[in-house]
């Protein structure tokens, strides 16, 4: 069983700086999508049994990088052609805008996180995986040799993307804690039991749109519209990987 | 349908997975056989990259794969498929009745011969490759460890029932003066001073200064060890544990203790259901950076405990050096040729081990260890670590 109990979302930096002071201390080195991903999911840990033992699947960007970094190459490229590449050093801050996924890392030293973990994503509709791989990690049974159950009790799927990384003008982070055990989702105050996610292949559309963080917030939209029974959830295409159909069901009781 | 996994009985997780398939592009060469032949022959394949040499930054060695172009346009494409379609051939599998778990690693940023900036995105990559496959199609995204986190995803994938087979592994193109700039600055790489080029990475050695970058490809095909049976097709090895975990203590560097890593060690032994003991030999990660090489002898010795003077203990990197995403599954696939073959590969640039990476290092020349049960492990950059366990294909 998969319940969804909490859920956030990030899209304003300065929002993060006024009103989180702590947190954007610790958010600040990193790019738009990594601050608001992990501004995001600072915002569900209260929701948290236990942050250090939750699972932790977190989606990369699809749109990696930042403004900075592009300066960066721009740099590079003119060092290229006029000879002074070697004179060149690099911040060492603008290297971890082009890594992929600290999100997981950053939320890891923070809370002290050594819990099993999945880093996914920087293509089109991963975020679909996360969410399946959100329930396989609950839904298993794993029991290890001395007879301890290892399955998950909480797993926390996080993301963060921006629009455009050259600009890196505006971006989203979202969050979503999931429980083994049946708790009430905040928003509805009723629970939210995620119950599969079906697939089904279609010929290739070239309007999906990569985006690490857009397509969970309108699923947290559809959720949240939805007053109780069965929710059908079609995912929009171009939050789709082109390839193939998705199809979430969701039941709110 | 996917997502809830339908069948939890006791016989789903009995189900054994194995390897039926690989393809490796490295700096040893364009196919699987290279690699190994070149680990046996203590052979390195770093050399001076002579576009670095003309780019004039101060990294001018590598581990380039000289079987497609450096400036093909495509090339982080053709890289990843040729090594996926030479693990298909092997295995005698179509990708259409494959899963995919496969990392492409990062964006490639690079200036193209008319000094213009390219940016490919390495999700578009994962998109182009994984249309050929059937779902799950997953991108893993974990730095270092993604390799080997993508094997570990398939054989889980495959233990749980929820596929029968799954081409796994990853790619890298980061061979630039972009992303050689960016590690220097975080102290990473081997800089050129005076050494001979194919010895610049030395891995748990005195002289060691940090890891060669390299870009490469690790396909494997994995299924269950029935549908191999069925299909006549003679496995290479079998995959039997699998373990995570995070050192959740600093971003640039691993604890000097190694705690992290032995965690993700211990958990793939208790997957396994096996003792450390029952370990024969392990694949390292082993990238000569100074802390690393530390933290990683320092959580083998207490992984083994008294028994670490007799666990023959081996890495790539000062060989082909470190192709990043791509680096576990080529790692996993020369594992693979140890528990076939018994033979544990000497560690290339290997000569006097460091004070405090003391461990059964194989030096000089391979060693028949008859090792039938091999740990191999990666840790990836912000601390995310990852470790399987392959054994030799029994009855």
């Amino acid at each position: 069983m998969a319940y969804l109990v909490a859920s956030a979302e990030r899209r304003d930096l300065r929002a993060i700086q006024k009103s989180s002071p702590e947190t954007w201390r610790r958010v600040r080195r990193y790019n738009l999508p990594i601050q608001l991903a992990l501004a995001a999911a600072e915002d569900v840990v209260p929701e948290c049994r236990d942050p250090k033992t939750a699972v932790v699947i977190s989606l990369a960007p699809c749109q990696p990088g930042s403004a900075d970094l592009y300066r960066w190459g721009d740099v590079v490229t003119s060092g290229m052609s006029n000879g002074t590449l070697g004179d060149l050093r690099m911040n060492p801050t603008q290297t971890l805008h082009a890594v992929d996924n600290l999100a997981m890392s950053a939320f890891a030293i923070t809370y002290g996180n050594q819990a099993e973990c999945l880093g996914l994503g920087g293509a089109a509709g991963q975020a679909w995986c996360g969410l399946e791989a959100t329930l396989e990690k609950l839904d298993a049974a794993e029991v290890d040799k001395t007879g301890e159950t290892v399955s998950a009790e909480e797993v926390l799927l996080m993301a963060g993307d921006q629009d455009a990384a050259e600009e890196s003008a505006a971006g989203i982070g979202v969050a979503m804690l999931f429980s083994r055990n049946a708790r009430p989702y905040a928003p509805l105050g009723r629970t939210v039991r995620m119950i599969r996610v079906e697939r089904r292949v279609q010929p290739y559309d070239s309007t999906s749109r990569p985006h690490a963080a857009a397509g969970l917030c309108e699923l947290l939209a559809a959720i949240k519209n939805q007053n109780q029974g069965l929710l059908s959830y079609d995912v929009p295409v171009e939050q789709t990987d082109g390839m193939g159909s998705v199809n979430i069901v969701v039941e709110i009781s | 349908m996917s997502g809830a996994i339908e069948d939890k009985s006791g016989d789903m997780r009995k189900r054994r997975v194995v390897i039926t398939g690989t393809g490796a592009l490295s700096a040893l060469g364009r196919t699987t056989q290279d690699l190994w032949d070149g680990l046996i022959s203590n052979r390195p394949g770093i050399r001076t990259v002579e576009r670095l040499v003309a780019s004039g930054i101060c990294v001018t060695t590598g581990g380039e794969v000289e079987a497609v172009p450096h400036d093909q346009v495509d090339r982080d494409h053709e890289i990843a498929n040729r090594a996926i379609d030479d693990a298909l051939m092997a295995a005698k599998r179509e990708a259409a009745n494959c899963g995919f778990i496969w990392s492409t690693g990062l964006d490639t940023f690079q200036a193209n011969s008319c000094h213009d900036f390219v940016h490919r995105s390495a999700g578009r990559c994962f998109s182009a490759l994984a249309s050929r496959f059937v779902e799950p199609k997953r991108m893993i995204a974990a730095a270092c460890a993604s390799g080997t986190q993508a094997l570990g995803e398939a054989f889980r994938l495959i233990k749980s029932g929820r596929i029968d087979a799954c081409v796994a592994g990853g790619s890298s193109v980061m061979l630039t003066p972009f992303y050689l700039i960016g590690f220097a600055g975080l102290q990473a790489v081997a800089t050129d001073n005076g050494d001979h080029p194919s010895r610049a990475c030395c891995p748990f050695d005195r002289r060691r200064k940090g890891f060669a970058l390299a870009d490469g490809a690790g396909a494997l095909v994995l299924e269950t060890l029935e549908s191999a049976r069925q299909r006549g097709t003679r496995p290479l090895a079998e995959l039997v544990g699998f373990g995570m975990s995070q050192d959740a203590f600093d971003l640039n560097r691993p604890c000097e203790d190694g705690a992290g890593a032995e965690l993700c060690m211990r958990r793939a032994l208790a997957d396994a259901g096996l003792a450390p003991q029952e370990i024969n030999a392990v694949n390292a990660h082993a990238t000569a950076t100074y802390l690393g090489d530390l933290a990683e002898a320092a959580a083998l010795r207490r992984l083994f405990g008294s028994d670490w003077k007799h666990v023959p203990v081996s890495g790539v990197k000062g060989a082909i050096g470190h192709a990043m995403a791509a680096a576990g599954a080529l790692e996993a696939i020369v594992a693979a040729h140890t528990c076939s073959t018994g033979i544990v590969p000497p560690t290339v640039n290997l000569n006097e081990p460091d004070e405090g990476c003391e461990l059964d290092h194989v030096i000089g020349e391979p060693r028949d260890a008859n090792a039938q049960r091999v740990l191999s492990v990666s840790f990836g950059m912000g601390g995310q670590n990852a470790a399987l366990i392959l054994q030799r294909v029994t009855a």
